[in-house]
């Protein structure tokens, strides 16, 4: 039978059991490494070095985790952390960078495909609207943990995943119709 | 196509554009990364035997009047006969060599599986 996360955590507790924590890291590393693939726009290497740190911190801090939100959700929030701190580092954090990066971007150069063509929409949006977006659309969290993993208001998060939508679809627009 | 239904198609959509990621060994190198484990459970473990063991000593040497039981039971083991003497240490050392070898059979049969 296959343990819930609650009862692996309770084994890093006790035992500090580090197999446990690897089940932990093989059940959420796919959707870690995802989120931060599409944070830090397509960079393999960045986002699992940044995925990385971001599983040994959660370790570290795991007395931390009280339970009140999935261990998901948690998990999240210290890898979106990650991010903004590197982000910081680099100075790419939304501003100067972001608007100049999107400047560069020529909407006629999208690949064909409707994967590629969401993934440079969704690339194009504006670090907000776009963590926003892939925490609620693509992650399936609710607006209340997106707003606990951005550390922002819920009804910035809502107006964020709105904007963020609309500008998708608005993007997407020849898919859509189809 | 209304709202809602566009909606659904796109976060639809988004989901279908995040395929799993195969684990490749990240799994592997998160877990070399961890601090070692503090082992403080097993320093409170011996910790706690070793205060027992004192404190039992202690006890017995108080309650058994500065030992005096150990005296008078050698006194009696004197009068022992010298066959039941032999007896005592055959019976002894039996018991001593099945339990090594119990204990190592069953060392062996652990690494083997």
């Amino acid at each position: 039978m296959e343990l819930t996360d609650a009862a692996l955590i309770a084994r890093v507790l006790v035992d500090e059991d580090q197999h446990a924590y690897g089940e932990l890291v093989r059940r959420h590393q796919s959707s870690v490494r995802g989120l931060l693939r599409q944070l830090t726009r397509g960079d393999i290497a960045l986002a699992d070095d940044l995925a990385q740190d971001a599983f040994v911190r959660a370790y570290k801090n795991i007395r931390s985790f009280r339970g009140e939100a999935k261990f998901s959700t948690w998990l999240y929030r210290i890898t979106y952390n990650c991010f903004r701190e590197d982000a910081r580092k680099r100075k790419e954090l939304v501003g100067i960078n972001e608007e100049q990066w999107q400047a560069q971007q020529d909407p006629q150069t999208v690949d064909p495909g409707l994967r590629h063509d969401l993934m440079h929409a969704l690339s194009l949006l504006p670090l907000h609207e776009r963590s926003a977006v892939l925490l609620c659309c693509q992650n399936g969290l609710s607006h209340d943990e997106a707003a606990r993993v951005l550390d922002i208001p819920l009804g910035t998060v809502k107006t964020n995943v709105l904007r963020g939508r609309e500008k998708l679809k608005k993007t997407l627009s020849a898919w859509v119709e189809r | 196509m209304n709202e809602q239904i566009e909606q659904d198609w796109l976060d639809r959509k988004l989901q279908e554009a995040a395929p799993y990621i195969e684990d490749e060994g990240f799994t592997a190198g998160v877990l070399r990364q961890l601090p070692q484990p503090v082992r403080r459970g097993e320093f409170l473990r011996s910790f706690i035997l070793v205060g027992m063991s004192a404190l039992a000593s202690a006890l017995t040497y108080v309650l058994s009047d500065g030992g005096r039981f150990i005296l008078v039971e050698m006194f009696k083991l004197t009068a022992i006969p010298t066959l039941w003497v032999v007896a005592f240490a055959l019976a002894s050392g039996m018991l001593v060599m099945a339990g090594g070898i119990f204990a190592a059979t069953s060392k062996t049969s652990q690494i083997e599986s």
